[in-house]
């Protein structure tokens, strides 16, 4: 039995079938479970856990269909419109999930309906563990369902029970307006979505896919290379599949499916799309290495899917020889590719100007995967610092560096300073060039004037020293630090 | 017999320019100025090919920098296509990363930069490596950790015979003088600061700074040949020149361009 702690002391959130059968039930408080039955085990109640577990079942059962979704907090729902031939029919279909479910050690009730109210109804409240509603027979078999399997508030199911109508078949044949009128419209449109006179939409707990390719090995695959293998045939298939469609993907998803129900996913993003096999597999195999320790007792299906379908750019066959540079087109994409699917993509990275003075933020990184943008440097440096070549170092500290300063004269260079317990006599310098401080961007960082100079020490290493505050402004803490370096 | 004529076939490929060199990618001179008073490097700094640069010591790595940057952006110059930046993380918090608003002063449009930063030296090989495969890009740099034990010659080999391939261009760059094994690289440089051409402000203590100047050491080189040379980098038309000797005051001199130097700073 599980126990959650509330706002008024321990309650009993769920119970094993020999508690049910002893009375308990969720909802009672642990202090009343245990004057009924002292010896109770008590386990406390992981709800974050379960969320997790129940994220990862919806997951696993992609392999029936893509479509799955949470009905949190105890249930999944799949949409199988479509799926049901693949393996071997409804019946069969059902079976083999109880079957496999049975195997993780999960007690699981099964419903299957034409709608997703019906479904959901049927699986809670349903007499039988596996249940099945054919078309047509919603109506009849939803009727001595409770109400509370209408998914409505306890509150409604409580207020319809004492007015008598407990049972669902009791409400189908009202009139719509005064129930709406006494209970709200929620109760209306679930009872309507349960008998499917109203739509209702699925969200899947991952998008679909526009291209998915299936497949399921009769032996469990536990080595790498057949895993690779097993790769290297659905990417072929799909890259057939794309080409022939004169399609390529921009996203895709290997999801291999262990035997004991985990659920392994490799993604892969792509900077243009593509459908050439070649590429996709050597990007997809460097990651299949991840998958070394993960194996376990091996995998018993493959699902391979491709999102973020496009149409095909037309690309030219590659006519480069070895004198003539011409780099194929795509040849930069493809590096990134592998770049970005080897180390993360916020590894590899172009730089984009943004709109700031205080040079730390003059500049930032952006991903490498999105579109190759022109950016007007130029105009920037100009807007920065007059487009002097060389005001700014080649080298910036991410946090400046506090320096020890011996300065003659304010609003004068050093006349030396002292940084990383090297002492440096400054015999050129250039300054002070102020930039001011961006005082809506708030914190005390951004409070204080900087007034920035480059100097040159006796051994012609330049550096870019600022001093942050003013010497005549009170309240100013004045501090000297290094900022950068210059060639 | 046979033998024989491999061995004249070999001897002839060796005469021809050598049996490792592949395509011979055109070399970047390394003098463009007008004011030049003799060749750097006579021959130019062979493109397509794998160097090595190094502070001349741990202080020097702005200059190292600046220099690495200064031939990056001739090399860019000659050559459509990215500058992939490569350094592993544990690189950057000493010395600085790079700052692309900076690299204005090096014709460098930091739009052409891509930046790579890896964890380990064997995935900055990997991805230094991987980069020279791919003909789009210009010229790899990449900068090698503190302390590096994995860069040997096998790597440099492969690093030279990959920038033979496509002709893009790799600079390697120490974090301290680490190279002192033999490797594949054409040319290996140290490079120290060098103090710069004061620009005199009215009324102003200390005059200003002129442009960057280094003291080059070219410590090893295919060719042979070992120099040095005092450079200073035009910012205007993107080149290395020969920086006349300054001849003001002794304390901003060295005693010559050859003289070693402290390491004590």
């Amino acid at each position: 039995m599980l126990s959650v702690l509330e706002r008024n002391g321990a309650r009993v959130s769920a119970v094993n079938a020999p508690a049910a059968a002893l009375g308990l039930a969720p909802g009672m408080p642990l202090a009343d479970a245990r004057a009924i039955h002292p010896a109770l085990a008590v386990a406390s109640a992981d709800p974050d856990g379960d969320a997790q577990g129940l994220r990862r079942l919806a997951l696993w059962c992609q392999r029936y269909s893509p479509l799955t979704r949470i009905d949190a907090p105890d249930g999944v729902s799949i949409d199988i419109a479509g799926c049901a031939h693949l393996f071997g029919g409804e019946e069969a279909l059902m079976a083999d999930l109880a079957d496999r479910l049975h195997g993780f050690g999960l007690t699981a009730r099964l419903a299957l309906a034409p709608t997703l109210g019906a479904a959901w109804a049927l699986a809670r409240y349903g007499e039988t563990e596996m249940t099945r509603a054919a078309p047509g027979e919603t109506g009849e078999r939803l009727a001595p369902l409770p109400v509370a399997a209408l998914r409505i508030e306890a509150e409604t199911a409580r207020a319809l029970a004492r007015l008598g109508l407990d049972r669902i078949g009791l409400l189908a044949g009202k009139p719509r307006a005064p129930l709406a009128g006494r209970f709200g419209p929620l109760l209306v449109l679930r009872l309507d979505q349960a008998l499917g006179r109203e739509g209702e939409r699925f969200d899947p707990v991952e998008a679909a896919p526009v291209h998915r390719i299936a497949r399921n090995f009769a032996e469990p695959v536990v080595t790498l290379e057949a895993i690779a293998e097993v790769a290297a045939r659905l990417v072929g298939e799909l890259a057939e599949m794309l080409q022939g469609l004169g399609k390529a993907a921009r996203r895709l998803e290997l999801a291999l499916y262990r035997v004991d129900g985990w659920r392994e996913a490799l993604e892969l993003r792509i900077t243009r799309p593509s459908n050439d096999a070649a590429h996709l597999l050597r990007l997809l195999g460097e990651r299949l290495d991840r998958l070394r320790d993960h194996a376990g007792f091996g995998f018993e299906a493959a699902v391979l899917s491709a999102f973020e379908v496009e149409r095909a750019e037309a690309v030219q066959a590659a006519l480069s020889g070895r004198e003539r540079v011409v780099p194929p087109p795509g040849d930069l994409d493809r590096l990134l590719d592998r770049l970005v699917n080897r180390f993360g993509p916020e590894r590899v990275c172009r730089f984009a100007p943004r709109e700031s003075h205080v040079p730390e933020r003059a500049c930032h990184p952006v991903s490498a995967l999105a579109q190759a943008v022109r950016h007007d440097w130029a105009a920037h440096c100009r807007a920065l610092h007059g487009g002097a070549a060389l005001a700014r170092p080649p080298l910036l500290f991410e946090r400046p560096e506090p320096v020890e300063v011996l300065v003659e004269m304010p609003d004068k260079p050093p006349a030396r300073f002292e940084w990383r317990r090297t002492a440096h006599r400054i015999v050129r310098a250039e300054g002070p060039e102020r930039i001011a401080p961006e005082w809506w961007a708030g914190g005390e960082a951004n409070r204080l004037t900087r007034d920035y100079y480059r100097v040159e020490d006796t051994d012609g290493r330049r550096f870019w020293l600022f001093r942050e505050g003013l010497y005549d402004r009170p309240g100013d803490t004045v501090r000297w630090f290094v900022h950068g370096l210059f060639a | 017999m046979r033998d024989g004529k491999i061995l004249a076939a070999l001897r002839a490929r060796m005469a021809a320019g050598g049996l490792d060199e592949g395509a011979a990618w055109p070399a970047v001179g390394l003098d463009a100025g007008a004011d030049a008073q003799g060749a750097v490097l006579p021959g130019g700094l062979a493109s397509g090919a794998l160097h090595e640069l190094q502070p001349a010591t741990p202080a020097d790595i702005g200059a190292a920098t600046g220099f690495a940057l200064g031939l990056a952006a001739r090399l860019l110059a000659r050559r459509p296509g990215p500058l992939l930046w490569g350094l592993p993380s544990t690189r950057g918090w000493r010395e600085g990363r790079l700052y692309p608003v900076g690299l204005a002063a090096f014709g460098i449009d930091p739009d052409r930069l891509i930046q790579v930063e890896v964890k380990k030296t064997a995935d900055l090989l990997w991805s230094l490596e991987e980069a020279l495969d791919h003909p789009s890009l210009a010229v790899v740099v990449g900068l090698l950790p503190e302390g590096d034990r994995l860069y040997d010659f096998t790597a440099s080999r492969r690093l030279a015979m990959r920038a033979a391939r496509h002709g893009a261009t790799v600079l390697l760059l120490g974090a301290a003088p680490v190279f002192d094994m033999a490797t594949a690289a054409s040319t290996r440089w140290s490079i120290a600061a060098s103090a710069s051409r004061p620009v005199p402000h009215a009324g102003q203590a200390v005059p200003g700074l002129g442009p960057p100047r280094w003291q080059a050491r070219l410590v090893k080189s295919r060719k042979g040949l070992l120099d040095a040379w005092d450079l200073e980098w035009n910012h205007d038309t993107l080149s290395f020149r020969l920086a006349a000797p300054l001849a003001d005051r002794a304390p901003l001199r060295r005693a010559g361009p050859l003289a070693p130097r402290s390491t004590a700073a």
